[in-house]
């Protein structure tokens, strides 16, 4: 299972730093083309059509995939990327 | 229905039935207006953090409401141009400028899903496993829903084809 990014900016400021990191998890839906879903993923995070197509499965197959962790800031960015083409995205913190 | 390439490089609906001319007509239409309650769907929460929650209703979600409604005039605007032939079964012709495939993404993917949440449609009809009543409108609407779904894929696979040839371009 292909696993999430790790933001590794050493531009990060201090007090971003102190809550890292936020999770992007994308969500299953049962309306949203496997194809559109890969188009999105590479369009958004610029991925190879392979590891597109891995996140996309896992979000088929296991209900969610976490796609990007790092700061709060970049990581809000993406999720609203991802709304912007109807994906069903959310910001998460990870379990304790 | 066909569907090719252009020679302008567009993508190009010909032969289209004046039955389906009509529901390629319905895709602009507004779907907060149509479904309103399907319509909660396209503007889904971000997570439960109370404070992003505000943030995202006052400033993010207006934004991309804007968005998808600039989206939607642009597909209006292409579906003025479609233009039937002459003759006693006159078909339809669509050309999309190829600039203008991300609006008709979004705009047919938020049609299928305030559709879909409207009607409350489930994984067993989506995936085609039950055949449509088109005598009613929950029919008629998983009809939309599936005819929608095969023009994102034509559209994808049209934008696919012409980044595999500029990727051969580049490389040659």
């Amino acid at each position: 299972m292909a696993k999430p990014d790790l933001l590794e900016s050493p531009g990060t400021k201090l007090s971003e730093s102190f809550d890292l990191p936020w999770m992007v998890v994308v969500h299953n839906d049962p309306v949203n083309l496997m194809s559109y879903v890969s188009m999105v993923f590479r369009r958004v995070f610029g991925w190879s059509r392979e590891r597109s197509e891995q996140h996309m499965m896992e979000v088929h197959t296991k209900g969610r995939s976490v796609v990007w962790s790092g700061g709060r800031e970049k990581a809000e960015l993406y999720v609203q990327q991802l709304h912007a083409f109807l994906l069903l995205a959310t910001l998460e913190k990870p379990p304790h | 229905m066909n569907f090719e390439i252009s020679k302008r490089g567009n993508p190009l609906f010909s032969r289209i039935h004046p039955f389906l001319a009509e529901m390629i007509k319905g895709v602009a239409e507004d779907p907060w207006e149509e479904y309103p309650e399907g319509s909660s769907r396209l503007l889904p929460p971000p997570g439960t953090d109370e404070e992003l929650l505000t943030d995202w209703a006052d400033h993010v979600q207006p934004d991309l409401h804007r968005r998808f409604d600039e989206d939607r005039s642009q597909v209006a605007q292409d579906i003025g141009t479609m233009r039937s032939g002459r003759g006693k079964s006159p078909v339809w012709l669509l050309e999309i400028p190829i600039a203008h495939v991300d609006a008709w993404l979004t705009t047919l993917n938020a049609l299928r899903l305030a559709i879909v949440t409207e009607h409350g449609f489930g994984e067993q009809e989506l995936a085609h496993k039950t055949s449509p009543d088109l005598s009613t409108f929950h029919g008629i609407a998983l009809l939309k829903v599936n005819f929608y779904a095969f023009l994102q894929e034509c559209l994808i696979q049209g934008l696919e084809s012409r980044e595999s040839e500029s990727c051969n371009q580049d490389s040659d």
